[in-house]
């Protein structure tokens, strides 16, 4: 048992030690969803990064950075695990990138830890992820993160009584946990909390008895969709957008779903980090060079976590000068902040998550007759709400 | 293989003396090769083992009773979170958890067998696709306990007999489950040999007539249940302790489906039918994912279709046919291949 142990891990070691010695390349391997109900994360993920390389380069002082695409449908912490160490072990990877469900990133953590690799994460915006490994790194954003300004900018604008109503899965849960959390601390009352359940499509019961309750506003979540379009559907069928009560949502009028959504979004009243429609010189060219790539992209909150999840990459190449040392590419991008799309972020040092503005955005149409999240608010330099040592 | 030669006055505990136990050299020595041609394939490597398990305990199920369930992975996932929970909160010692996690499949099948086994054929079917959606359901509620959608993690499982790491490449994961496999397949191939196996396999042929040759068919039904729930159960928590993570999907009606599918594409009423169906599923899925991520699901689907059509029995035709041909050589009567 020896003998085989010390010979596997020497062949391993002496393999490994050979892809760090011809490191002109460095290679990210990036764990997304690419077929499936989940798609169009990786659609997103891939031309966000498509288009960062284009502006950029896809070098950085001379190392060559490649990005390695593997499917990972769905949350599935075993499939997770083993594509990452195959990445890791046979692919030569030094860093992970991707991630879109929660338990994914969970179980990739031991790996990472041992085998110290840096990961980015794109989406997966559940607070504790990051706890869990001191490589990892997120650029999009945790759900307390966008909920919270939400509910401070609702006290802020004379809304007194909210209904929440939220898909009953993680997710969910969790916006509407800190959504209410912080709204009854400073002062409002949570009148009554609904959860869904996640695969409802006729959401017409829930908005009667939330409309019955005449609350000013109603808190939602719910994942993006078909689900969405039904439940925006329902809310100005119910009368409920006629009675004046505000809708307050996150992700809800996401740009790949907002132009399906139609007129029944206009006025909807959404937190959230990143708008396609976002005014700034970064965000232009950004969508410009997508548009450029593919005259059908749209720029989602996806994209612009797979674009700074680049850039974060190419800084930590940056400062290890391609050499494989992933704890002072870690140190590199702890406290880095940066003009991104969205708008000025940092990841913050201790929690490797980002401290960014949460705009207050009203769904309106532009010029072109187009619906775009026009932003009208901003709360500025929000932290991760739900971060708990 | 040995199973379709054996004589039906054999009894339990016969199998094995003066006799060596052929398959378990077989996959044992496979096992190892691959072990040492792929290490960087490990983790790979456990799931299939994994998924063979659970794939090995619906063939007891639906090949060797006639059962057929569409919910089998409510005693997976119910494995698997007993094995995770047991680690997380009372003893992290694999082999523990391990017993749990089979006595907790065992009695999830046992309490749900209790009702369900009543019904037949499709209405027991639905039965099964409503246990598992509940099951899916109570996790996702019970996220105190659970994690919901964010998986349960956080627990640490120490060293396998106190002296080996879960390592990071998965060497311990792999050769753990994979002796849990050996021993989990010997014992099966002697259960469906025995004079036990031999009535369950009486009831998927003629379920009436067993009964009135005076045959306990529920009891011997729920008995067989029960084990498959067992090695649900090990499974599910082998899953848990090489991952370290739960998630919901393990309880999902996706992998029930999926299961079903490999034992399908393997053939049913053979052990190995359920090693082959597994192996080649999941080698294929791997393989055209990694050639194509975003369209690989068109080859298994046309891999589905092909064996469907040309293989009605599964891929264990495909070694029925050679095995007729050369009996047919030597004279020999050939095999009964209804099994």
């Amino acid at each position: 048992m020896k003998v085989t142990k010390t010979t596997i891990a020497t062949v391993i070691l002496s393999s490994s030690l050979i892809t760090t010695a011809v490191a002109d390349t460095i290679k990210v391997g990036v764990l997304t969803p690419m077929s499936g109900p989940f798609s169009d994360y990786g659609q997103q993920f891939s031309q966000a990064i498509e288009a960062y390389q284009t502006q950029h380069g896809r070098s950085v002082n001379g190392t060559e950075i490649e990005f390695i695409y593997k499917d990972l449908s769905g949350p599935n912490p075993a499939r997770a695990r083993s594509l990452a160490q195959e990445l890791i072990v046979r692919d030569g990877v030094d860093y992970l990138a991707g991630f879109v469900f929660t338990p994914n990133a969970f179980a990739v953590a031991p790996l990472i830890n041992q085998a110290k690799v840096p990961t980015v994460i794109f989406n997966a915006a559940t607070s504790a992820i990051t706890k869990e490994s001191d490589y990892f790194v997120r650029t999009s954003y945790t759900l307390p993160q966008v909920s919270v300004p939400v509910a401070r900018y609702a006290l802020d604008n004379d809304i007194e009584s909210v209904v929440t109503l939220v898909s009953d899965y993680g997710p969910g849960i969790d916006a509407e946990v800190s959504f209410v959390e912080e709204f009854e601390a400073k002062g409002g009352t949570v009148v009554e909390t609904i959860r869904m359940p996640l695969d409802s499509t006729d959401f017409g019961p829930y908005m009667q008895r939330a409309g019955s309750l005449n609350p000013d506003a109603i808190y939602a979540f719910l994942p993006g969709g078909p689900p969405t379009y039904s439940f925006v559907q329902a809310f100005s069928d119910n009368g409920l957008k006629e009675a004046g009560v505000t809708f307050l949502g996150t992700a809800e009028t996401q740009e790949l779903d907002l132009q399906t959504l139609g007129d029944s979004a206009l006025g909807l009243v959404t937190g959230f980090h990143y708008s396609e429609a976002h005014d700034s010189e970064t965000n232009r060219a950004f969508v410009k060079t997508l548009k450029d790539a593919d005259a059908d992209a749209v720029a989602n909150w996806a994209s612009v976590g797979a674009y700074d999840g680049a850039h974060v990459i190419y800084e930590m190449v940056r400062a290890t000068e391609g050499r494989k040392d992933p704890d002072a590419a870690i140190d590199a991008v702890r406290g880095l902040s940066w003009e991104s799309p969205r708008g000025p972020m940092e990841i913050d040092a201790t929690y490797r998550s980002p401290i960014q503005n949460v705009y207050m955005r009203r769904v309106e149409r532009n010029d072109e007759g187009n619906l775009v999240n026009f932003e009208f608010d901003v709360l500025s330099d929000q932290p991760d709400h739900g971060w708990n040592p | 293989m040995t199973q379709t030669t054996v004589k039906p006055s054999l009894a339990l505990g016969t199998l094995h003396t003066g006799r060596l136990p052929i398959p378990e050299l077989i996959a044992l020595v496979v096992g190892l090769g691959c072990f040492f041609a792929f290490p960087s394939n490990l983790g790979f490597m456990t799931e299939i083992v994994i998924m063979i398990l659970l794939v090995l305990s619906l063939d007891l199920l639906l090949g060797y009773t006639g059962i057929a369930s569409l919910g089998q992975a409510a005693m997976f996932g119910g494995g698997a979170y007993c094995a995770g929970l047991f680690a997380l909160h009372i003893h992290n010692d694999p082999l523990l958890g391990l017993i749990m996690a089979a006595l907790f499949g065992g009695l999830m099948a046992g309490v749900s067998g209790l009702l369900f086994l009543r019904a037949h054929g499709l209405s027991f079917i639905i039965l099964t696709i409503a246990f598992g959606s509940l099951t899916f359901a109570v996790a996702n509620q019970l996220n105190w306990l659970t994690g919901g959608d964010d998986g349960l993690y956080g627990y640490i499982m120490a060293p396998l007999f106190g002296a080996f790491e879960f390592d990071f490449f998965g060497r311990t994961g792999f050769l753990y489950s994979l002796g849990i496999l050996l021993v989990v397949f010997y014992g099966l191939r002697r259960l469906v040999n025995s004079p036990f196996g031999l009535s369950a396999q009486g009831i998927r042929e003629d379920r009436q007539r067993m009964t009135s040759l005076g045959f306990p068919v529920y009891r011997v039904m729920l008995m067989i249940y029960i084990i498959a729930g067992a090695i649900a159960g090990i499974a599910g928590a082998l899953s848990a302790q090489t991952i370290q993570v739960v998630g919901l999907q393990s309880l999902s009606f996706t992998m029930s489906a999926e299961a079903l599918v490999m034992l399908i594409l393997g053939g049913t009423g053979r052990l190995y039918g359920a090693v082959i169906g597994t192996v080649v599923f999941m080698v294929v899925h791997h393989y055209a994912a990694d050639l194509d991520p975003s369209t690989w699901m068109l080859v298994i689907g046309l891999m589905l279709i092909a064996v469907v059509l040309f293989l009605p029995k599964g891929m264990v035709q495909l070694v029925d046919m050679t095995r007729n041909k050369v009996s047919r050589l030597n004279g020999g009567a050939g095999h009964d291949n209804s099994k």
